[in-house]
């Protein structure tokens, strides 16, 4: 049983929550029985394709939506009948609905005017809240006459200004150009730790998620597939479509050979055994087809006959930090290895014979979809 | 576009802009001629110079001691109860007009349509008709009164005709889809997601009216706001079907002098004292407007 | 567990006050159209269902005149301004900025920028003096003055229509050998009838609604349908004058229907 205090623990317990909009055959499901808990101080974020749902349940956290079916909590409060404005949860908005009225230390002491803050209080923190995002001149400026990065930050430092439990953030670092994305994203990571508000980002960029996530609930379809720290999610994918969405990967379809626990033994076509984790839950019996993944990697080039597999080098891709391999394997199926290019290697030959060598317990066994 | 071309537009132009000189804009300039001149002696004008008609429009002169002069009291209760009236008018329809332009701008997309023509209709349907029917509603023996006494509620009609409330009533019911189009015009472009973003940051309803939604439509509010003003001070049916002599406004003093009054200079001075203050309306409005757009674009 | 929803769009007491006053501004003019079937001679009482007050309109003779010549003069008015509005429409659009275009958009929209009671003394001024010095005196002023006015009503939905065409088409059509000529009567001139027909049916209308300028305009015997009634409105009031006003409303109502199927056809 989950006692008073493991509820305290979680911000925010989100609870069978379903949301469907239209009615009969028009119906769409955009969210079906999210279960959910996110921690108090911690940076979550929501992954997935457009479409998915992951906006949708930021709505409802907000309040701008109410769920058809579930409960969610607020610091342990039946949120149900708040409305936004009552909820001590704020937005940073995709496109930063920035009111283009009113001037930039306007825009973010407007949170504290209307919670009916004195004067004197709003201007210190308007203050120390553009001091925090690096906008200290801009004060009098109008939204019209900042950059896309610049009323980003004022979207940000406008949220943050009413110092509010949680954050929400709908895809805010979509807009920017690649070297200002990655600046922000350092960013928001300080900012988060240092003010320990508890972060909920949504975003459908795969890397964005698995730099400054301290969880990442994966969605698709208006379903959370997996759940787990970035580590977890890009090793341990539990489904096909996880492992397909983050990072590159390498599906095998091979036979189990024992189980044991949590790992089982995979029969290559060579003959060769290999160790492999188990998602979950995930119970095969001998003799089963499953579908096993293997990052880039995990896996080395060797000699033809040395290695796991024998495979044919279709062509080698140049990425500066490494090198992406692409192979084709005895049975047609393509193969992607990656190498770091120190040591000066050479790459293979295009049409070359290579053996691929697979790290033991790399291989995760994927759910059936 | 060369130069044969150029001329040909000339010639496709010139004769809307004819028809417009000659009758419209062309007689403006004799009305500013006749203002300067004397009135005939039945009727008309007689062709010598004097200021005396602009002397009358702002000021009296005692027939039997030509040195008293005092301002023109009436003329100046007419000029007062004019801009108030429309000012009045104004008010009004921003009152009712702003949350019913809210009202069409909120229904679902294609339901708006219908809202629109309904309230497209009352605004084609004849000046006149509509002044009639706020007569019919309004006098003695009109459904007002009647519907008071058969409840039992007065036991006299009260008089509500030829009023300065008569008026008031008729130009609010004429003008009120003058200030509801422009205003629902704005409201169709506001983007919803900065109201979202008001409630967000803890604004109640009347707050994020306050500083999120009237702000963001004031364009459109000066827009309407003026459409009913600058008809109001020129009105001349409403005031004079329904305020009859008693509350006239300054298109029914004008007329005056062309009637009975028998003052054409008179009345020529008077309209154009009239079209000078439209004028410097307009004028201010654009001037309100264009400095709005230069602000919203940085 | 559905909640009802938080609607952004929600304002406290906007919808009442909408729908009272939409009721507000219907209820007089329902209360004109009800009336005019009443059976007795009042606005107050209901005497029963009658057609009576028709009937007597038809046969007023003044009524049937004064109407014959409104529609006349608004059809003659509209025919010409919209004419004369769509040449100058094609001379005005499109073509950037030119020497005098400010003089003419101030000249094309002053009827809608002076107020009527100043354009009617000005013209009631200016014809007095031409009909002293030819002495006639017939519609021809009354045509004038209408046409004028009717311009700018004319103008701007033809202007629209103009700006929002697709120039690409005429440029497919020069490409492919059309002469100026047969590229505007092929091509521009059909992809232009919706807005000149806007343009026609507004100044039909507002040369019909023209009360002002009529009023001082005319003649002895030239009343048109606003005229004769402001005229009635001063004296007696019979139910005769709900069913013209009804019938009146209802010609206003198929121009205005029509109106808008044709603006909203093309998207």
């Amino acid at each position: 049983m989950v006692t008073d205090q493991q509820n305290h623990h979680d911000e925010i317990e989100i609870v069978r929550v379903g949301k469907v909009f239209g009615q009969g055959d028009t119906a769409y499901h955009a969210l079906i029985d999210i279960d959910l808990a996110i921690r108090s101080g911690e940076f979550f974020t929501l992954l997935g394709p457009s479409g998915c749902g992951k906006t949708t349940l930021l709505r409802v956290i907000a309040g701008f939506e109410h769920p058809n079916s579930g409960t969610l909590r607020i610091k342990g409060v039946d949120v149900a009948g708040q409305a936004p404005n009552q909820r001590r949860v704020n937005t940073v908005f995709q496109n930063y609905a920035l009111f283009p009225h009113l001037t930039v230390a306007q825009n973010i002491g407007f949170g504290l005017k209307m919670l009916g803050r004195p004067r004197a209080e709003i201007a210190a923190t308007t203050d120390e809240m553009m001091h925090l995002v690096k906008m200290d001149s801009m004060a009098a400026r109008k939204p019209a006459e900042l950059s896309g990065g610049q009323q980003q930050r004022v979207a940000l430092a406008r949220a943050l200004a009413p110092r509010p439990n949680v954050l929400l953030l709908d895809e805010p670092l979509s807009a920017l150009d690649l070297k200002l994305r990655k600046e922000m994203q350092t960013e928001l990571k300080r900012l988060q730790v240092e003010t320990g508000i508890t972060f909920v980002f949504v975003t459908h960029d795969q890397e964005e998620a698995l730099t400054m996530s301290d969880r990442i609930a994966v969605m698709q379809q208006g379903r959370i597939l997996q759940l787990g720290t970035p580590q977890e999610i890009y090793h341990a994918p539990t489904t096909r479509f996880v492992a397909d969405f983050i990072g590159e990967t390498n599906v095998l379809n091979l036979q189990v050979v024992a189980v044991q626990g949590n790992s089982a033994e995979l029969a290559l076509p060579s003959g060769q055994v290999v160790s492999a984790r188990l998602a979950a839950g995930l119970v095969p019996k001998q003799g089963d087809t499953v579908a096993a993944v293997i990052r880039p990697e995990q896996a080395t080039l060797t000699t033809p006959d040395a290695g796991h597999m024998p495979a044919t080098v279709h062509n080698a891709v140049f990425f500066g930090t490494d090198t992406h391999i692409h192979l084709t394997l005895a049975d047609g199926q393509p193969f992607i290895l990656r190498r770091q290019n120190n040591a000066g290697l050479s790459d293979p030959e295009q049409g070359s014979q290579i053996g691929v060598t697979l790290a033991q317990g790399a291989l995760q066994i994927l759910k059936g979809d | 576009m060369n130069r044969s071309t150029h001329g040909w537009k000339w010639l496709l132009v010139s004769p809307a802009l004819l028809v417009l000189v000659f009758a419209a804009s062309g007689p403006l300039l004799i009305v500013a001629v006749y203002s300067f001149l004397s009135p005939g002696n039945m009727g008309g004008v007689a062709w010598e110079f004097s200021t005396e008609a602009w002397f009358r429009v702002f000021f009296k002169r005692d027939i039997f001691e030509p040195e008293n002069v005092a301002l023109n009291a009436d003329f100046l209760a007419v000029f007062q109860r004019t801009l108030w009236l429309s000012f009045q008018t104004t008010v009004i329809c921003a009152l009712l007009g702003f949350p019913t332009a809210w009202f069409i701008a909120t229904r679902p997309p294609h339901r708006r349509m219908i809202w629109l023509f309904l309230i497209t209709v009352p605004f084609w349907t004849n000046l006149l008709i509509r002044t009639f029917a706020i007569q019919e509603l309004i006098r003695n023996n009109g459904t007002i009164n009647t519907l008071l006494q058969w409840l039992g509620i007065t036991s006299r009609p009260i008089d509500m005709m030829y009023t300065d409330f008569a008026v008031l009533m008729g130009m609010s019911y004429v003008f009120l889809p003058l200030m509801v189009l422009p205003l629902y015009a704005a409201m169709e472009k506001l983007d919803f997601r900065l109201v979202e973003a008001g409630y967000d940051l803890y604004a109640s309803r009347m707050q994020v009216l306050r500083h999120v939604i009237l702000p963001l439509v004031k364009p459109g509010f000066i827009a309407g706001s003026i459409l009913v003003f600058i008809p109001s001070i020129g009105a001349y049916v409403t005031p004079s079907v329904l305020g009859g002599g008693r509350s006239m406004m300054v298109g029914n003093l004008i007329a005056l002098q062309f009637g009975q009054g028998r003052n054409w200079p008179l009345g020529a001075a008077l309209a154009m004292l009239l079209l000078v203050v439209v004028v410097t309306a307009l004028i201010f409005y654009l001037r309100v407007t264009s400095r709005e757009t230069g602000e919203r674009h940085g | 567990m559905a909640n009802p929803a938080f609607d952004v769009r929600r304002l406290p007491g906007f919808g009442t006050v909408a729908i009272l006053t939409l009721a507000l501004l219907y209820l007089p003019i329902v209360m004109l159209v009800v009336f005019s079937f009443n059976e007795a001679p009042s606005q107050s009482t209901w005497g029963g269902f009658s057609l009576k007050w028709y009937e007597a309109a038809f046969n007023n003779r003044q009524v049937i005149e004064v109407s014959i010549r409104s529609l006349w003069l608004a059809l003659v008015a509209a025919g010409i301004s919209t004419f004369l509005a769509t040449l100058a429409a094609l001379a005005t659009t499109r073509v950037g900025r030119f020497p005098g275009q400010t003089m003419i958009y101030a000249l094309i929209n002053q009827p809608l920028m002076v107020p009527e009671i100043v354009t009617g003394i000005a013209l009631l001024i200016f014809v007095a003096f031409l009909k002293v010095q030819t002495g006639y005196t017939g519609m021809g002023y009354l045509v004038l003055a209408h046409t004028a006015f009717c311009i700018p009503f004319a103008y701007l939905p033809i202007r629209a229509r103009l700006e929002t065409m697709d120039l690409t088409l005429e440029r497919a059509a020069a490409d492919l050998y059309a002469t100026p000529v047969k590229t505007f009567t092929y091509v521009t001139f059909p992809l232009l009838v919706p807005g000149i027909v806007a343009g026609f049916m507004l100044g039909f209308v507002v040369s019909l609604d023209t009360v002002v300028i009529t009023e001082f305009v005319k003649s002895a015997g030239q009343d048109t349908l606003p005229t004769y009634m402001l005229g009635q409105l001063r004296r007696s009031i019979t139910p005769e004058m709900n069913a013209i006003a009804t019938l009146f409303l209802a010609l206003s109502l198929v121009v205005v229907s029509l109106f808008f199927l044709i603006t909203r056809k093309r998207g």
